[in-house]
């Protein structure tokens, strides 16, 4: 009887063990970032990440609006689900930054085949109006990449045009009122 | 029964045969020679048939017909002018016959009764008692407590102080108020949290505006140039701003708005989660702002710093409770302010840019790029507290000493009730957070009823405000037996016991006994007149003493009670009630004729009254004062008002006058000129009745019933003269207005709102003259014109003439006498509780005239009033 149990005992550990093995203990991932419409918010996107300990911010690519965390996912996320992972690491990043930075899945589409639309805004002066136009140009489906920036005056959002065009994107900022220069 | 009914036969006999043998002794012989022609059954001028009408001063009525017949013949007036004039020494001895009887029959009244009855502290003194008691020097309870009446000019008269079913309710409310906060339930004393605050807060109104131009946010005493002012477009999308942390970083705030019922400009990020003292500092400045440029500003601006009681759910727009105090900013340079206050659960600072003109640039074209304009700006405000001197706090060693803070639990106490917490739910924005919670602490006691015992033997009596007979202190100690018994702890069975003294008979009423005051009765008067509230110690201890009566101690306690702050509760309210100073926002000014009319302005009027108050007590100063003065107490905003230059800032001083210069005594003061008017006109008959009442001690009979009010000509196409002159074409109405208009016509120098005026302001189209700007703030539109031009000219009574307001202070100024007279009549009415009655003529004008000799001082007529007997007998 002694001599089953441990018989037991020992295939259940070497399972565990072999279990293990196959779990990546830290992954390096690199995911599309929402919230980086101007230079600077990559700082700001470092600060952020100051407060989540689960997870290293790697290494940010402002142009392409992606940027590269190591994490070990069970431990960070409780899941050996890369994709749970990233959904937590967004919930996470959302809550820390009052939804202003998000984490999606990379963009499938290469940035030569995407449209780029720009759009001139009036009264676009300072931070938080940019934040207030990239917000109203990113949650359109489609969008894939977009800046905004107050020097400029300049919405620009990267589209794919399966999904969305010009006309979607200036409807979108006049529901929240954002002022539009006309087109030249 | 038969026995009673004996009793009360002869009593009336005793009282009609009384009335009978007084009324042999009135001068009848007098009225028969120089009266009856005119007040016989037949003629019975003014209603008044003195050949039948009986003298029973028992009656009040009858009692007051034979006080008016006295007061005429005494005053000349009767017989009339145009009837032969009775001999002087005639005169005296009717005058004295009368005087007597009637001073004789109300002694007898007197001494049956007393003077004053049994009165209940007013909500004033109720507050203040509690305040001071628990040494809690902010709590508020007055508010809700039922309003008091008032008569005889004050709420503390006893006539006015009734008591019902929703007082009781509301003062068992109020006990357990004050036990809630005066009881601590931790070991440790609430963590003392320090915070700066931004006025521009996330989800805060000034936000919202400064995303909209009505305000920039400043870096250096420059435009921020992370978030440029507000111009063509308005900032967009508020919520991002908030998000991204515009806010939330450390620029000043510039507003150029005020607030208003859209704009509630408070520092909401901390909302009192702890009742108890903080220490509130600020740092101002102001700045002339030029479509974009910070420029130095026009002068020192003034700012208001509220305290706001959170209503509701703590959202949308609340109002302030209370200013704290208007505080100066210079031009381009940052000043710091310091004030430590009480504040309450759910209280929170509020802030007004109180010296500038209501502009808004939220819907304008260009917006804050296109203004050209005053600013105000906030760098910065602290808030550190609750601030505690020791732990357990004064309040909670009153009730329980020394006694230990246990934690209390169930398990450990298994037939005990635990005792009750409030929970105070936060409301607001506030990042100030509760501490952890500490456990149920409450206090241990090893020996209940030996404790109860004796602390109840420390705490009656101070409540009571004189000792406690045992019976008294037994019955309370049997209280706490009972809670006891019935399973509460000993902090619950304390608190029943504490809550039933705090709304016993002898807490809420002064206990005085007939005839002369005991010390302990003659400290209550004292404190509750000079301070409005509870003795302190040391008057407590003399009055054990049985020293205080002494008049060398009684002079020195005057002399200390007046010098200490809790003597500007005084000032308050007593002027709050001579001079109404309570009703001062009783109307608003009509915004047409009156648009440089503001809250600020409200408010210095108050201030400048009672400085002028407190300059005279402290000074020493002559009742003269109350009609003419050589000084004036002002800030800027009044100086700029009464047209007096070189006062800079928000704070009240005193400024020496130029001669002839009408301003500075209550007579002319804004606060007075205003709550005698209605907001749109002026009435000399509403303003010569104050001035007759107030300051002249004169009070005029009522109008008849039948006379209809004069309607004022807002149009201004007929001045008020005009129209009162139809009236007083009336013999009945001329006898009274002709004592009642001439300082209202000297009065009608000033406008509703204190401003001094040639001419009426008009409304009127077509009507009068275009008004020159003067000195009405340039963000201020005008619409009003100049109309007919103002006649100040009267004649007194006694038939002296004067052509303005300034001759008119010069004839009355002179009458000391009767103006001190009339102080110390308002003084005793206040500090005694009860009317003046007809033999208190004699000690008045007693004191009047040591006060003179002394040179007619206020403070000096108080002390007088304090060594006198009228007031040291109930």
């Amino acid at each position: 009887m002694i001599y089953r149990i441990f018989v037991l005992l020992a295939a259940v550990f070497v399972a565990t063990e072999l279990s293990a093995a196959d779990t990546p203990t830290e992954v390096t991932e690199t995911y599309r970032v929402t919230g980086l419409f101007q230079p600077d918010r990559v700082d700001d996107l470092k600060l952020a990440m100051k407060e989540i300990p689960e997870a290293v911010l790697v290494s940010v690519d402002y142009d392409n609006a992606e940027a590269t965390f190591r994490f070990e996912p069970k431990q960070a996320f409780g899941t050996t689900n890369l994709e749970q992972a990233r959904e937590r690491l967004n919930v996470k990043v959302r809550g820390v930054t009052s939804g202003l930075f998000g984490i999606k899945a990379r963009c499938t589409i290469p940035r030569d085949k995407l449209e780029l639309v720009e759009i001139k805004i009036y009264g676009l002066d300072c931070k938080g109006c940019s934040c207030a136009v990239y917000e109203a140009a990113a949650r359109i489906d489609g969008v894939e990449r977009a800046t905004a920036s107050f020097k400029d005056g300049l919405l620009k959002a990267w589209i794919d045009s399966a999904k969305t065009n010009r006309a979607a994107l200036e409807d979108s900022l006049k529901q929240r009122r954002i002022p539009l220069e006309p087109a030249k | 029964m038969l026995r009673m009914s004996l009793s009360v036969v002869l009593v009336v006999l005793a009282l009609c045969a009384a009335s009978a043998a007084a009324a042999d002794r009135l001068p009848k012989a007098f009225f028969d020679s120089h009266c009856v022609t005119c007040h016989d059954r037949d003629t019975h001028e003014g209603g008044l048939d003195l050949t039948t009408v009986p003298f029973e001063p028992a009656k009040p009525e009858n009692f007051a017909r034979w006080v008016k017949v006295h007061d005429r013949i005494e005053s000349g007036e009767m017989p009339p002018k145009d009837a032969k004039r009775p001999p002087t020494a005639e005169v005296a001895a009717a005058v004295r016959s009368l005087g007597q009887e009637l001073r004789e029959a109300e002694q007898q009244q007197l001494d049956r009764e007393g003077r004053t009855g049994v009165r209940r502290l007013t909500r004033a003194e109720y507050e203040n008692t509690i305040r001071d008691l628990f040494e809690m020097p902010g709590i508020a309870v007055q508010g809700n407590l039922p309003a008091d009446g008032s008569a005889h000019g004050f709420d503390k008269n006893v006539d006015a102080l009734d008591i019902s079913h929703v007082n009781v309710a509301k003062y068992i409310e109020a006990a357990d108020h004050t036990l809630d906060v005066a009881i601590a339930t931790r070991p440790q004393a609430p963590m003392v949290q320090k915070r700066r605050i931004s006025l521009c807060n996330n989800g805060g109104f000034v936000a919202h505006v400064v995303t909209n131009g009505d305000g920039v946010l400043l870096k250096n005493k420059q435009p921020d140039p992370n978030f440029p002012p507000a111009g063509d477009y308005n900032h967009i999308d508020e919520g991002a701003h908030h998000r991204i942390g515009s806010f939330a970083n450390t620029s000043t705030v510039g507003l150029f708005r005020h607030e208003d019922e859209s704009l509630s400009p408070y520092f909401i990020e901390h909302v009192t989660i702890y009742p108890g003292l903080y220490r509130v500092r600020t740092s101002l400045w102001s700045f002339q702002w030029d479509k974009g440029k910070v420029l130095p500003s026009r002068g020192t601006e003034a700012a208001r710093l509220s305290v706001v009681q959170l209503t509701g759910d703590g959202r949308g727009g609340q109002h302030p409770s209370y200013v704290l105090g208007y505080y100066d900013a210079p031009s381009m340079e940052s000043r710091e302010h310091e004030v430590t206050t009480w504040l309450n659960w759910n209280e929170l600072i509020g802030f007004n840019t109180a010296s500038l003109a209501p502009v808004a640039n939220y819907a304008r074209k260009g917006r804050s790029l296109a203004f050209t304009g005053p600013g105000i700006a906030v760098d910065w405000l602290d808030i550190e507290g609750p601030l505690h001197e020791q732990w357990p706090p004064a309040s909670h060693k009153l009730l329980f000493g020394d006694l230990p803070l246990e934690e209390f639990k169930p398990a450990d106490h298994p037939n005990i009730k635990a005792p009750r917490r409030k929970v105070v739910r936060q409301l607001g924005a506030g990042k100030n957070r509760p501490d952890p919670a500490p456990g149920l602490y409450t206090v241990g006691s090893a020996q209940p009823l030996a404790d109860a015992d004796r602390l109840l033997a420390a705490f009656l009596p101070k409540v009571f405000r004189r000792p406690v007979d045992a019976e008294t202190h037994k019955s309370y100690v049997a209280r706490v037996a009972e809670r006891l018994e019935a399973g509460d702890c000993f902090e619950t069975a304390m608190r029943w016991a504490y809550r039933a003294a705090l709304c016993s008979p002898d807490f809420l009423y002064h206990a005085e006994p007939v005839g002369k005051l005991d010390d302990f009765a003659l400290a209550c008067r004292m404190s509750y007149f000079l301070w409005n509230s509870v003795p302190d110690d040391r008057l407590t201890s003399l009055a054990a003493a049985g020293s205080l009566h002494i008049p060398e101690t009684l002079r020195a306690e005057v002399e200390r009670m007046l010098k200490d702050p809790k003597s500007q509760r005084f000032v308050e309210d007593f002027l709050g009630q001579w001079l109404k100073l309570r009703q001062i926002a009783a109307n608003d000014a009509d915004k047409k004729l009156y648009p440089e009319f503001s809250l600020y302005l409200q408010d210095s009027m108050v201030a400048e009254t009672r400085a002028f108050f407190r300059e005279l007590i402290d000074k020493d100063l002559s009742a003269s004062h109350l009609i003419r003065s050589d000084f004036a107490m002002l800030n800027e905003k009044l100086a700029v008002h009464y047209g007096i230059p070189g006062v800079v800032g928000s704070q009240i001083r005193r400024v020496p006058l130029p001669p002839d210069c009408p301003r500075g005594p209550f007579l002319t003061q804004a606060s007075i000129l205003k709550i005698t008017a209605n907001g749109t006109t002026t009435s000399p008959v509403p303003r010569g009745a104050f001035v007759m009442a107030r300051l002249l001690g004169q009070e005029p009979d009522p109008p008849p019933a039948s006379v209809p009010a004069i309607e004022p000509d807002v149009r201004g196409a007929t001045t008020i003269r005009e129209q009162l002159d139809k009236h007083r074409s009336d013999m009945v109405c001329a006898s009274c207005h002709a004592k009642i208009d001439p300082p209202g016509f000297a009065l009608e120098q000033f406008d509703v709102i204190g401003g001094q005026r040639d001419r009426y302001r008009t409304i009127g189209e077509g009507v009068g003259d275009p008004a020159p700007r003067g000195s009405i703030d340039p963000f201020i539109g005008i619409s009003f014109r100049l109309g007919p031009k103002v006649d100040a000219s009267s004649s007194l009574a006694d038939g002296r003439t004067f052509n303005d307001v300034i001759e008119f202070q010069k004839l009355v100024a002179a009458d000391t006498a009767r103006l001190l007279r009339n102080m110390a009549e308002q003084f005793a009415i206040y500090s005694t509780g009860r009317p003046l009655a007809f033999s208190d003529r004699e000690p008045i004008a007693a004191i009047v005239a040591t006060a003179q000799k002394k040179g007619s001082g206020i403070r000096t007529l108080i002390h007088e009033l304090v060594q006198s007997e009228l007031f040291q007998t109930k």
